[in-house]
């Protein structure tokens, strides 16, 4: 379980003190599944082993694994420069418009039995499924998102509240994903309390509330554009740019299961994540976060809230801070 | 939007319905009149006009008005205000070409003698799925137009509007759920608004099936070349382009990769409107490019490096497909009509040459294209095969159409940088200024010109003739 740098029953306020004994309760977010599992309700042990969607080519481990590694952009890469060259500013100007419409600020308002601890449960039990299954950042951001809009509309019961996360999941990688889970897996992973059946209706009860409101724009999003206008400023280190990434990356995850961070929109946790991870990592060329265009107020209060978020939960993210962190 | 939501909130639920939809329309335009008006009018408080108001047809309880905010119901004096078309379209958000009856119009001008344009009737109220929106009774099914894996078309004419639509039933009993191309159409639809991009007016969500609610268009640009005998005009072929490139342009900026450009993908409607539609296979760009599938495109709009297995998708995927859909335009026939992938890269590499490393660099390394032993074709003069494409007075036009088709996906021109070749000159300067929203025909400088295979019937059967003789 994510360590709340702020206590969930009161979102926005100042922070608690932390405490020794949360910061044992989560580790790696895969050892983190476990205890969550027992915790909500939440069913199945993500199993590791076999997993007939995920192929070979795709390792699970994500982005970690590349964190170190330089040299020459690959050819897509080049490819996605070029077309960032090209569009990048409208990219982003279409983004950036369309973010305060999908932007749930307090999805938790009108829920008589889901708490942010449950979300919290919930999202925590949902980065290791989507890692597992080697769906992309862009799936897990997609389906918080879906998960939190859908949850300002309607009242939902604790006891499906595990459906409402794995079906969000399932819709945001029906929209990005071109290798789909089965509604089996899926079913499996909640160790098949929840029919077919439920799983298909919940699906389009999602959709007709959303009402097909689905593209919103992810942290994902802004995290890959901050990097490209990075790079392609002159004085930038490709690999500073890359290792940031890697790293922003890693808290933006943390980000999304602690319902405090709710209140940010996607672009400044995006962009605080990338100056947080700047720091972190001793760059010499750091990203200029004045380009979001946020004032310094905003940037400062987001960072300094995320910083305490990665303090606490530092050890989740062992492969991307540097070895001499603590 | 939120006013109207209010309404409906607040309403929508506890009054019995029993007025007809011109009804509930022409009191809530007035409604929403009144409350856009309010700070400019003298008005009375309900309280002034109880006898007047229970003379109202409705049954509406005490207590029920008591609970709307004072300021709901007013009385008004100067209710001279005009209905105009626009007025209604502005006021319930309805999409922007939608046509009102005259009815409506009328209507709305509340000529009640009773009280003549003074009394509001408040009591009563109306929302969007009140007039028909998002209801599957508001559209009458004419003929079917088609149908797919996983959805049919149907002609049908919404009781509405009177207009004809386009309705994409989708059935959603999969053991899969709702099929994950209805996701993408409908979720990149909703965020996409261009005059050159088809409008995706309403969707109706049932058990069993979705029903998706497009503007009808006449023909695509398959049906447009066979009804013009496969000839068209060279300045109609422009005008076709340059709508084609606009759209996808809007596209490319928001991130969004059609994938599946063809003649049938492109509707075209009576004025000449030209709008791409079927985002099945479209994808919002925003994911890491290994994971798309290389299946996407139509064989024959299929650019070499997709055929030959590059996943590195992005916008150049769609320009490639802008050449191909070009050529046909005009020479009235397919440019590479291959049926298997060996043998449209074949087709391919005879026309515009085998690759080398000075025409796509890497290509002597790449696997595949090893695997297949080409002959090493010299590249063809493209007006042996096409004598439109003339040199010296069409030269821009060729020069253009080049520009889609070269092998390397990076070189490959943009969108964006197409709308500015200079081919496009001869349409004038104002086109390159149009808002998104609005079609090139609302320039009058942009008009059509009458095809020359269009009518004479002869000529359009010798069309006919000549494509079957090409094509293998």
């Amino acid at each position: 379980m994510v360590t709340h740098p702020l206590s969930p029953e009161r979102p926005g306020r100042p922070r608690s003190p932390p405490s020794k004994r949360r910061r044992a309760a989560g580790a790696t977010p895969e050892e983190r599944t476990q205890p969550l599992c027992r915790g909500l309700g939440l069913r199945a042990p993500v199993k590791k082993s076999k997993c007939p969607s995920c192929p070979g080519e795709r390792p699970p481990q994500g982005d970690a694994a590349r964190l170190c590694a330089p040299g020459s952009p690959e050819p897509a890469a080049r490819l996605e420069l070029q077309a960032f060259r090209e569009y990048g500013a409208s990219w982003y100007r279409f983004r950036k418009g369309l973010e305060s419409k999908f932007h749930p600020r307090e999805p938790l308002a009108q829920q008589p039995q889901v708490t942010a601890e449950a979300r919290c449960k919930l999202i925590s039990w949902l980065i290791p499924v989507h890692r597992h299954f080697g769906f992309s950042f862009e799936s897990l951001c997609l389906a918080v998102n879906t998960l939190d809009r859908f949850l300002t509309t309607t009242p939902v019961a604790a006891d499906c509240f595990q459906l409402l996360g794995v079906t969000s999941l399932f819709i945001a990688c029906k929209q990005v994903e071109v290798h789909l889970p089965r509604v089996k897996q899926l079913l499996a992973l909640c160790c098949d309390v929840f029919s077919r059946q439920q799983l298909c209706n919940l699906e389009c009860i999602i959709l007709s509330k959303l009402h097909f409101n689905l593209g919103a724009p992810t942290i994902n999003f802004f995290l890959e554009h901050f990097t490209h206008l990075r790079v392609e400023s002159c004085q930038a280190d490709a690999r500073e740019a890359n290792n940031a990434k890697a790293l922003a990356k890693g808290m933006a995850e943390l980000s999304m299961a602690d319902y405090a961070f709710n209140e940010y929109a996607p672009s400044l946790l995006a962009i605080c994540s990338l100056g947080l991870a700047d720091q972190i990592l001793h760059h010499q060329n750091p990203l200029d976060l004045h380009i979001s265009g946020y004032p310094e107020e905003v940037l400062q209060d987001c960072t300094d809230k995320l910083h305490l978020l990665v303090s606490l939960n530092g050890d989740s993210l062992p492969h991307v801070l540097p070895p001499g962190y603590f | 939007m939120n006013k109207m939501k209010n309404f409906k909130r607040r309403f929508s639920l506890s009054v019995p319905r029993t007025e007809t939809i011109e009804e509930s329309l022409a009191e809530f335009t007035e409604q929403f009149n009144q409350l856009n008006n309010r700070k400019n009018e003298g008005h009375l408080q309900m309280g002034h006009l109880g006898r007047g108001f229970r003379a109202e047809p409705t049954s509406v309880s005490p207590s029920e008005v008591e609970g709307q905010s004072p300021t709901a119901v007013r009385y008004r004096r100067n209710n001279q205000r005009r209905f105009s078309m626009e007025d209604v379209s502005k006021r319930l958000s309805l999409p922007v070409d939608i046509r009102l009856p005259p009815e409506f119009l009328q209507k709305l001008q509340m000529d009640n003698p009773e009280f003549p344009k003074t009394f509001s009737r408040m009591s009563r109220r109306a929302s969007l799925s009140d007039i028909g929106f998002g209801k599957l009774e508001t559209y009458v099914k004419l003929e079917k137009l088609g149908e797919g894996t996983y959805a049919t078309v149907f002609k049908g004419r919404s009781k509405l509007t009177g207009n004809l639509v386009a309705l994409k039933e989708i059935r959603l009993e999969h053991e899969e759920g709702a099929p994950c191309t209805a996701i993408r159409e409908v979720s990149l639809l909703k965020n996409l608004k261009h005059a050159n991009i088809v409008t995706l007016h309403d969707f109706i969500h049932t058990d069993r099936s979705l029903t998706l609610v497009f503007e009808y268009l006449d023909n695509d640009l398959k049906q447009y070349l066979d009804n013009c005998g496969n000839l068209m005009n060279v300045h109609n072929v422009k005008i076709f382009l340059f709508q084609l490139l606009r759209g996808l342009s809007y596209c490319h900026k928001s991130k969004i990769l059609h994938r599946d450009l063809k003649p049938q993908n492109l509707l075209i409607n009576e004025r000449g409107e030209l709008k791409l539609a079927d985002f099945g296979l479209a994808r919002a760009k925003s994911i890491p490019t290994k994971t798309y599938s290389n299946e996407v495109v139509t064989l024959w709009y299929r650019p070499p490096d997709v055929l030959l297995g590059s996943t590195e998708y992005s916008t150049p995927i769609d320009m490639w497909g802008v050449g191909c859909i070009h050529y046909e335009m005009v020479t009235g026939r397919p440019m590479f009509p291959g049926s298997t992938v060996k043998e449209e890269l074949h087709l391919i590499f005879r026309l515009l040459g085998t690759p080398t490393e000075v025409s796509w660099p890497g290509i002597t390394s790449n696997e595949e294209f090893k695997g297949y032993h080409f002959t090493q074709y010299q590249a063809q003069p493209l007006i042996n095969h096409a004598p439109r494409y003339l040199p010296g007075l069409m030269s821009t036009h060729t020069h253009l159409f080049l520009c889609f088709l070269q092998y390397e996906a990076k070189r490959r021109i943009s969108a964006e940088e197409a709308l500015r070749h200079r081919y496009f000159r001869a349409l004038g300067d104002r086109v390159q200024l149009l808002p998104d929203n609005a079609s090139v025909f609302s320039l009058k400088e942009i008009q059509l010109q009458k095809d020359p295979g269009y009518r004479g019937s002869a000529f359009q059967q010798s069309g006919r003739m000549l494509q079957q003789g090409t094509d293998p």
